[in-house]
Order: C-alpha cells, then structure tokens, then sequence
C-alpha cells in the first residue's frame, strides 16, 4: 500500500476456462483487469440533501473508482481429452479509468 | 493509512493513498439564517478498487470501496440572525475514523465525479 500509485491501470490476472462442467476441454490465459487507486472523499451534507432525504443522508460522498473502459475479446486455447483441441473467446480489459463507483454490495 | 490525519502541509496530496481524516470548511446554511462557515474534521483519500472480467454474467466483477466516515461524532451549532419561530441550531457530522468501505445508501448520499 505504500508503494502504491495513485490512478487506474491494467492488471495481469491468471483465467482457467473449461468447455463444460465435467472440464472436457480446459485452458488457462493471462487476462487483464483494472486495479488502482483513485479518489473520494465524504463530508457533510448540504442542507437541501438533508431535507430531500428526510435527514438520514447527513453525510455526502464524491467518489470515483478504478473501472473498465474497453473490453477486447481473445482466444484461449483449450486442452481436450482424447488430444483434442478447442478455442473459446473471454473477455479481458483494454482500457481502464477513474469513473462512477458501482453502488451494488458484494 | 488507517486513523492518519492529513493536514494542507504535511504530507503531498497528488500522490497520498489511502483514506485519512482531512479538514473540510463549508458553509452551514438552512432557510430563514444566516449562513455560518465552519471548518470540521471530514474524510479523503484513495481506496484501492478494482474491476475484472469474469465468464458469467454480469460478466465485470467490481470491488468499489470509497473514503468514507468510520466514526463519527454530531456536533450542534447555532445559525447567526435567524427569523422568529425559526429552528437556529445545525447539526452536523465531524469524523472521528476514516475508512475504505462500500458507500452506505441508507446513511450517505452517494455521488460521483
């Protein structure tokens, strides 16, 4: 965390596919997502944000996070039983950037 | 980065990451006053957040975390010149603890750039 830079950047990942549940055929690709650093605060809320929100919202928060701005698709090639090969496209990221955060809970 | 204070001087905001408490002035202002500026304790900082793509949908798998409030403490002031009949005390917020957490919609009002 120290080391870190500020902003959003592309970030090697290991994917492992399979074509079917019983991993007939199976590849692995190094893949890209979006990893960084970028910047929020929180403070207290207008009073017009108060009053809109019956007086629960008292504090606002300004935010961007690190997000996928392109996707390319690429091929991974697949190992199959019996010496058979196959191909599958993923999807792995082009371009990344500051943007909205997604408000959805994980 | 966690309880830090981040002060104007100390410290070089272009490259700081992490989530600290920082000092923040606003206006306190409602109908019927007049406004009173006040500087508090609020929150700022970098979180580290990631998207990646994963095989299934929604197929982008998002681990968004903001600088947010902690803890908290609620301060009350008196507005200056308010009218008759009007409610001169404003209460709010003043951070105690900043941290990198999930934007909560039930307390905050949540908004990007």
């Amino acid at each position: 965390q120290e080391t870190a830079i500020p902003g959003c950047h592309l970030h090697p990942f290991n994917v492992t596919v399979r074509s079917d549940r019983h991993g007939t055929c199976q590849g692995s690709h190094v893949a890209q997502a979006c990893v960084g650093h970028c910047e929020s605060s929180a403070f207290p809320s207008r009073y017009s944000v108060l009053v809109a929100s019956s007086y629960r919202h008292n504090i606002t928060s300004v935010s961007q996070c690190c997000t996928i701005s392109g996707l390319k698709k690429v091929k991974v090639w697949l190992h199959c039983v019996g010496d058979r090969r196959g191909e599958l496209e993923i999807f792995t990221a082009k371009a990344c950037q500051c943007d909205m955060c997604r408000l959805s809970r994980y | 980065d966690r309880g830090s204070v981040l002060s104007t001087s100390a410290g070089n905001l272009r490259t700081f990451v992490g989530c600290a408490v920082r000092e923040f002035t606003f206006l306190a202002k409602k109908p019927g006053c007049r406004g009173l500026r006040i500087t508090t304790d609020a929150c700022w900082g970098r979180c580290q957040t990631w998207e990646k793509p994963i095989l299934e949908p929604p197929y982008i798998e998002a681990h968004h975390r903001v600088c947010t409030y902690n803890e908290t403490k609620q301060v009350t002031v008196k507005l200056p010149n308010c009218g008759p009949g009007v409610d001169a005390f404003y209460t709010y917020p003043v951070a105690v603890r900043c941290d990198c957490g999930a934007c909560d919609t039930a307390t905050t009002e949540c908004e990007s750039v």
